[in-house]
């Protein structure tokens, strides 16, 4: 048997450091624990941090970032991994901090409707202590063990994202570890300790730490918006048989702020899980179905938005779309209403049938360019045997949109993952040249954005990164820059 | 005899089914209410993502396959601090679903095979059933030392291989040779006294179920074992008159109702032979009116599921031609077998008894921390790890803690003892036979 294979970059005298701050136990650079955060559902390639450090404090992680800082040691944020664009896949080596021990819900504040909680809090364990007050969150559909705060620094989205927005847009306060090992807090915690209601009227400093495709702070306490959980679900359900009609009813129903989500869905990712390989449409069924979900207090209540959606019905019946009420296949819906789900319509099921691995194009793009967007997508995807499994949402009434396709590929195979990789990558080329803006994308992906970057944003963008990253530690290569 | 045990170079294709999502970290129902909590005993007590359910064990097997990883000490132990309870494989839902346990162990079988496994401390356990065909290195006469009382009260159980009978008591090796749970023998032929059971035992001539041997990777001292098992078997149907194969002991009753299933052979030997767990052919006797309960026992009571008599004998079904879904697609599961509600029926038919239950139930009870070799390999650990479960169990205000595995027993025992738990454990039996 040998003795425990090392790779040139691992130094011992490094991990000996972490463990002194970490404890002996919760720090390593033995090559199979690094090897097991060394890849995840997406094609990017894989790639191991040299140690993994898993801190239970606040200290632990200032002392650990105050040291990378000093020797210039890569340091990636993890808590889950379960995104599907590679974020937490080190580019460069160096310190994959384990945030997972740190899962306390610190504060569930049933008067102001806000918790604040510690960054290794998944979906279920925040589902679980929510329904004992009665709140719910913005539950995304992707696996219950996801992080609920990384989900939400990376502009996660939720089941209640056409009402309130992204995930990023519930934040009320945050405490951050800078990559200098300095503790900041923005919001109003900053202010008073104890008071985590609310990042306004102060200036929107949580914005330096959230959407960055490198991570530029250790987010240790989060708070967020919940909310309570009205006893009426009522989802309505529609088809339409090109994208166009579907946007046009997604607007109309929009307008009238009446709905959590509104979604719709082509055939394809509407089953459950998505054909792999591409498989045409059976000629009857409509290619797209939407569901529009409202919770209401009273069945007065409930009855009251039901006339508002009929009202919003007729006027597409009005403008001659193809837009009529249908039944959302079943289990897809409950994907949509039953959150967080292990078992119906998250990632992993998605992927099912390929096996193993998914990725997306998942990009913001307005409605009024689903459409075409879409046609190109479908003759890229199609072309390459691939599903064109696509979703579009209304964010916050219609304000902004999404649009994305979720591609299953099977791992095991090279040459399928190529494909399916240079299938999202025209994907995205198509959405930039319509003015959509990909979200989580790997970072070859980063790198395509930043091209057509206008140069002030650029130029804003370095600076802020190197007044908080001096010796651009975190997520070292993320960026595209 | 020709057995289908799959190598982990078999398992390939499941074991590129994972997504590597997570699911399997924590155990998480949508409810309403939702329900979440840790399900993993390696993931809790050592927390870096290698060390965490079917994920972890995953991306090692991933490794081993496509030659990034090569055996060393480091790795091996992290293959073998796993209490293979299947909490992973229950919250899974992808097509390797169905192949949690086997990718696990199919590792511990390659490291075997390749003279690298199993672990130093669980050497001993291959060695003793090459030497006393029992993994706690006790001489084939202490098989029936926990008889004695029985002979020195005129009422002495059959052996098996002189005197017919339609029963086979399997006691198995914990309930014979560790003398802490040796009142669970006691309690289950004392119970069948009381119920006029024509029953016998193998004695000095019983022969380890291989449970212990295929946990950790040893195929061929469990394939050793379980062909001896299985021709005897079918000489007591063929000669001494054995319908019924009963066991008090999760371990076996895992072993030789799902594993000796990997035998070619199984169904001809196995032909006319039913096994059954203790407490089910109790609760046949129970819900006939056959057996009453007389005595009161005020107790304030909560249950542990033993894994191998739970999610371990959950069914899958899967879409082998493709007809349903696609070929190899995990479809669902049957859980028609898994021992949840008959020991808790039992229980709380109990005149007197205070039942109540801990949060982690069913299929997604916690493990005790003695599977897999754990128990063996690292007893410090097992041992801690019980005291959690304990404390979960003191939680509910419960004084006494039952289950039907004399592994668990033993090891949430040690668990009570390592916290100064005022808990009690006991098997079921012990209380039924209380009550009778």
């Amino acid at each position: 048997m040998t003795k425990t294979p090392q790779n040139g970059n691992v130094d011992p005298k490094i991990t000996k450091a972490l463990q002194e701050i970490v404890g002996e136990t919760n720090a390593t650079d033995k090559i199979h624990i690094r090897y097991a955060y060394s890849y995840d559902l997406s094609f990017v390639e894989r790639k191991s941090p040299d140690y993994v450090a898993m801190p239970t404090t606040v200290e632990q992680i200032q002392k650990i970032m105050k040291f990378a800082n000093q020797e210039k040691i890569p340091v990636i944020p993890y808590t889950a991994g379960t995104n599907i664009g590679g974020l937490c896949i080190p580019e460069d080596g160096g310190i994959l901090l384990d945030l997972k021990q740190m899962n306390k819900i610190l504060t569930i504040n049933d008067q102001l409707h806000y918790a604040v909680i510690e960054p290794g809090v998944s979906h279920a364990q925040f589902a679980h202590s929510l329904a004992k007050y009665g709140f719910r969150w913005s539950w995304p559909v992707g696996p219950p063990s996801a992080s609920v705060s990384s989900n939400a620094l990376c502009h996660g989205i939720g089941g209640m994202s056409g009402r309130y927005g992204l995930n990023s847009e519930e934040i009320t306060s945050m405490e951050v570890v800078l990559p200098t090992g300095e503790l900041v807090r923005v919001g109003s915690c900053a202010i008073q300790e104890d008071s985590w209601h609310s990042c306004l009227p102060l200036p929107r400093m949580d914005g330096l730490f959230t959407g960055w495709l490198g991570t530029t702070g250790v987010v240790t306490k989060i708070g967020l918006r919940v909310h309570p959980m009205p006893p009426y679900l009522k989802v309505f359900t529609t088809s339409a048989e090109n994208l166009g009609d579907m946007a046009s009813y997604c607007r109309t129903i929009g307008n009238y702020e009446i709905c959590d989500d509104i979604t719709t869905v082509s055939w394809w990712l509407s089953q459950v899980p998505i054909p792999y390989p591409y498989k045409p449409k059976p000629e009857d069924a409509p290619e797209w179905v939407s569901f529009a979900t409202t919770f209401s207090w009273t069945e007065k209540e409930r009855d009251a938005r039901e006339e508002i959606w009929q009202m919003a019905m007729e006027e597409e019946k009005k403008k001659g779309t193809t837009v009529k009420e249908a039944v959302y296949p079943e289990e897809a819906l409950k994907a949509r209403t039953q959150l967080p789900s292990r078992i119906v319509g998250s990632t992993k099921n998605y992927t099912k049938q390929a096996g193993g691995g998914i990725s997306w194009p998942g990009t913001f793009t307005p409605l009024d360019k689903w459409e075409p967007v879409y046609n190109e997508w479908k003759k890229i995807l199609t072309n390459r045997n691939l599903s064109p499994s696509v979703r579009a949402t209304n964010y916050r009434g219609v304000h902004y949109g999404m649009l994305r396709a979720m591609i299953p590929f099977p791992k095991k195979d090279p040459d399928a993952v190529e494909n399916a990789r240079q299938g999202i990558v025209e994907c995205l080329q198509v959405v930039l040249d319509n003015g959509g803006i990909p979200y989580k994308p790997p970072v070859d992906f980063g790198v395509e954005i930043n091209k057509r970057a206008h140069p002030g944003y650029l130029s804003l963008m370095k600076q802020i990164k190197n007044m908080l990253d001096p010796n651009d530690i975190m997520n070292r290569g993320k960026l595209g820059v | 005899m020709k057995w289908n045990i799959p190598s982990l170079e078999e398992l390939e294709d499941k074991i590129w089914r994972c997504t590597a999502c997570g699911n399997c970290k924590v155990a998480y129902d949508f409810g309403p209410p939702p329900f979440f909590g840790q399900i993993c005993p390696a993931g809790v007590e050592f927390g870096f993502e290698g060390n965490i359910a079917s994920k972890g064990k995953v991306a090692f097997a991933r490794g081993i396959i496509n030659g990034d990883l090569e055996w060393n000490e480091d790795l091996l132990n992290d293959v073998y601090k796993c209490t293979v309870c299947a909490g992973c494989q229950e919250q899974c839902e992808l097509d390797h679903k169905p192949f949690i346990p086997e990718i696990i162990e199919s590792m511990r079988r390659k490291a075997v095979d390749e003279g690298v496994g199993p672990m130093p401390a669980q050497k001993v356990i291959a060695k003793s059933m090459r030497s006393f065909d029992n993994p706690y290195q006790g001489p084939r006469r202490m098989r029936t030392d926990w008889t004695r009382p029985f002979k020195k009260a005129k009422a002495p159980i059959k052996d098996i291989m002189k005197e017919d009978a339609p029963i086979l008591y399997y006691v198995g090796c914990t309930g014979a040779l560790n003398v802490p749970v040796r009142n669970l023998p006691v309690a289950t032929a004392s119970i069948f006294q009381k119920l006029g059971l024509d029953f016998g035992i193998l004695g000095e001539n019983e022969v380890c179920c291989g449970s212990t041997a295929m946990r950790i990777g040893d195929h061929e001292e469990f394939k050793r074992v379980a062909e001896h098992n299985l021709r005897l078997f079918k000489d007591l149907h063929d000669n001494h008159g054995v319908n019924t194969i009963v066991t008090s002991c999760a371990g076996c009753y895992r072993a030789i109702k799902k594993d000796y299933k990997l035998s070619e052979e199984y169904d001809e030997l196995m032909d006319g032979i039913q096994v059954i767990h203790t407490v089910e052919l109790l609760y046949n006797f129970f819900k006939e009116g056959k057996m009453k309960f007389t005595k009161e026992l005020p107790w304030k009571v909560t249950y542990h599921d033993p894994c191998h008599t739970g999610r371990h004998l959950s069914e899958f079904e899967i879409d082998e031609d493709g007809s349903e879904a696609w070929q190899g697609a995990y479809l669902r599961k049957k859980d028609d077998n898994c021992l949840f509600d008959i020991p808790r029926e039992m229980l709380q038919s109990i005149p007197d008894i205070d039942f109540r239950e801990m949060e982690r139930i069913r299929n997604n009870s916690y493990c005790c921390g003695g599977g897999g070799g754990v128990m063996t390999g690292y007893p410090d650990w097992a041992a801690k790890n019980a005291s959690l479960r304990i404390e979960e169990g003191e939680s509910t205000g419960a004084e006494q803690m039952v289950s039907i595995c004399p592994f668990c027993h033993y090891n949430l025992n040690q668990g009570a003892k390592r916290v100064k738990s005022p808990m009690r454990l006991y098997d079921l039996v012990e209380l039924l036979d209380m009550a009778l």
